[in-house]
């Protein structure tokens, strides 16, 4: 594959919707299944993907040339392994708010799919304006659908949303247990089609 | 071959690249980590004791700590020994002892320890000032410390720092006891249990049930499995994080009850009260022992 033709905002949007990552090309699944509990765990962890999507696809971009092709995923998970140690250093010192939420989740990064995925079929061959749209459209993808389930599974499993009480009643405890992010998952990405089905039928092309 | 060596040295260099910068970020931000745990620890000890913002804590409130550790005798490893790390004062000043003692409390040994007063803090510094004193063939573990909190020469409260295990991990909790080893408070440092379910731990109207258990009560807790009523949940849930005195009079009157478990979290309820439970008793075992010890040696303790 040659350099993307596409426009900065094109990549960007892309990652958002076109390309989620939950719902189009279902990587990460075990962080979406794991930890969507609460809408604060999508956010918090969305953010955390976000930079270290960002800087390590700006960064295999810069270095592209000079990586042996045998060793490509080993730097991969170099690059991710260090930006990933880097931001916990940073966020303990710096945000420790912030930090007592996130800590555990954050060191689960050099793990997800998503960002190897990235580095091996886009910044690997495109400059570093470009990858680094992709990557924030990516991460932001991937932060909207973590919070999208997070909302549901929330919603209907203790009626909260970011901790504040919006229902009296907790509808469906069923909903914070890990199987039932299976089920809100499948049923997400069910929807998801159906939309775009529908939007590509009303249209009429294709 | 041209080729392996090529991988070789890219590998290396990659590795190095990423060492530095890990080493560089680390060194920046070590410092401050450190001081916020230290800052978070703090906070939660001065909670516990009901200070916090809107009633800060007075000027003459200071915290005295205890370490105690598990040595192990390389030559006869079924005997295993505790070694206390206790502020005494010698010539008006405070220094530090190490008492060493066996399980069931007989007197072993005292001796004098290189550690300075505000080094203690820090696991490695006690690690090596133990070393120093002990030579290298003995095994130490630490066990855990016990922080005294004193007013004056008064002394207001114990805080004991635990960890049991929970429903999944470890949850790491601090507990603060009065002098007549009652509950004054239990705060959850650490854990990680099903949010919603077992997680309701951290929440006012479990943590607080265990306020203003006296000691005698304490040993034979249980938990019950029925519905918390609506007026007990409402002082539980008055607090608002710090205990104040009247709340704590408040929840006093609750001091028979039992624990009322959390809906649809029977073991995480149970786990959490066996732990306090478990580090109540040892602690009290122990520092009855250690008093003992000290009063014994004619060792005037610094707490």
């Amino acid at each position: 594959m040659a350099a993307t033709t596409k426009t900065n905002s094109e990549l960007f949007f892309n990652g958002l919707l076109n390309e989620n990552p939950i719902f189009r090309l279902a990587l990460s699944m075990c962080p979406a299944v794991g930890l969507t509990t609460t809408m604060m765990n999508g956010l918090l962890l969305g953010t955390a993907v976000t930079f270290v999507q960002v800087f390590s696809s700006c960064t295999i971009a810069l270095i592209k040339d000079y990586i042996h092709p045998r060793i490509r995923i080993p730097t991969y998970t170099f690059t991710i392994a260090t930006w990933v140690t880097v931001i916990d250093m940073i966020l303990a010192a710096y945000v420790p708010a912030a930090y007592k939420e996130m800590g555990i989740f954050v060191k689960l990064i050099v793990a997800f799919a998503i960002i190897t995925m990235r580095l091996e079929t886009f910044a690997c061959k495109n400059n570093v304006v470009k990858s680094f749209w992709d990557g924030l459209g990516m991460g932001l993808g991937f932060m909207f659908g973590m919070m999208s389930i997070g909302f549901v599974r929330e919603l209907l499993g203790m009626g909260t949303l970011f901790g504040y009480k919006i229902l009296d009643f907790r509808p469906l405890l069923f909903f914070v247990l890990p199987a039932a992010g299976f089920f809100c998952i499948g049923l997400m990405m069910a929807i998801f089609n159906y939309v775009e089905f529908k939007m590509k039928s009303k249209g009429g092309k294709r | 071959m041209k080729n392996i060596i090529r991988i070789i040295i890219g590998l290396i260099i990659t590795c190095v690249l990423a060492g530095l910068v890990m080493g560089g970020v680390f060194t920046l931000t070590h410092e401050k980590k450190q001081e916020n745990e230290h800052l978070r620890f703090q906070e939660t000890m001065l909670g516990l004791l009901g200070f916090g913002k809107g009633n800060p804590a007075p000027q003459d409130l200071r915290f005295v700590s205890i370490y105690r550790y598990t040595l192990e005798d390389p030559k006869d490893p079924e005997r295993k020994d505790l070694g206390y790390i206790v502020p005494v004062f010698k010539d008006e000043k405070e220094v530090f002892k190490l008492l060493i003692m066996s399980q069931e409390g007989e007197f072993k040994k005292a001796l004098d320890l290189n550690l300075a007063m505000d080094k203690a803090m820090e696991e490695q510094e006690r690690q090596k000032a133990l070393e120093q004193t002990l030579g290298k063939g003995v095994k130490l573990s630490f066990g855990d410390a016990i922080i005294l909190a004193k007013k004056g020469n008064e002394r207001i409260a114990f805080l004991l720092p635990g960890r049991f295990p929970g429903f999944k991990t470890v949850i790491k909790v601090m507990l603060a006891l009065s002098p007549e080893y009652t509950i004054k408070g239990l705060e959850i440092m650490e854990h990680e249990e099903d949010p919603g379910l077992g997680g309701e731990i951290t929440q006012d109207y479990f943590r607080n049930q265990f306020v203003g258990k006296p000691f005698s009560k304490l040993v034979e807790l249980k938990v019950v499995k029925e519905p918390l009523p609506d007026e007990y949940r409402k002082v539980l849930e008055a607090t608002r994080g710090h205990v104040s005195s009247e709340q704590e009079k408040a929840l006093s009157q609750y001091k028979d009850r039992e624990i009322y478990a959390l809906t649809g979290a029977t073991i995480s309820s149970r786990a959490v009260t066996e732990g306090v439970k478990n580090i109540v008793r040892n602690f009290a075992y122990r520092f009855q022992n250690l008093e003992k010890v000290l009063a014994s040696q004619g060792l005037s303790p610094a707490f």
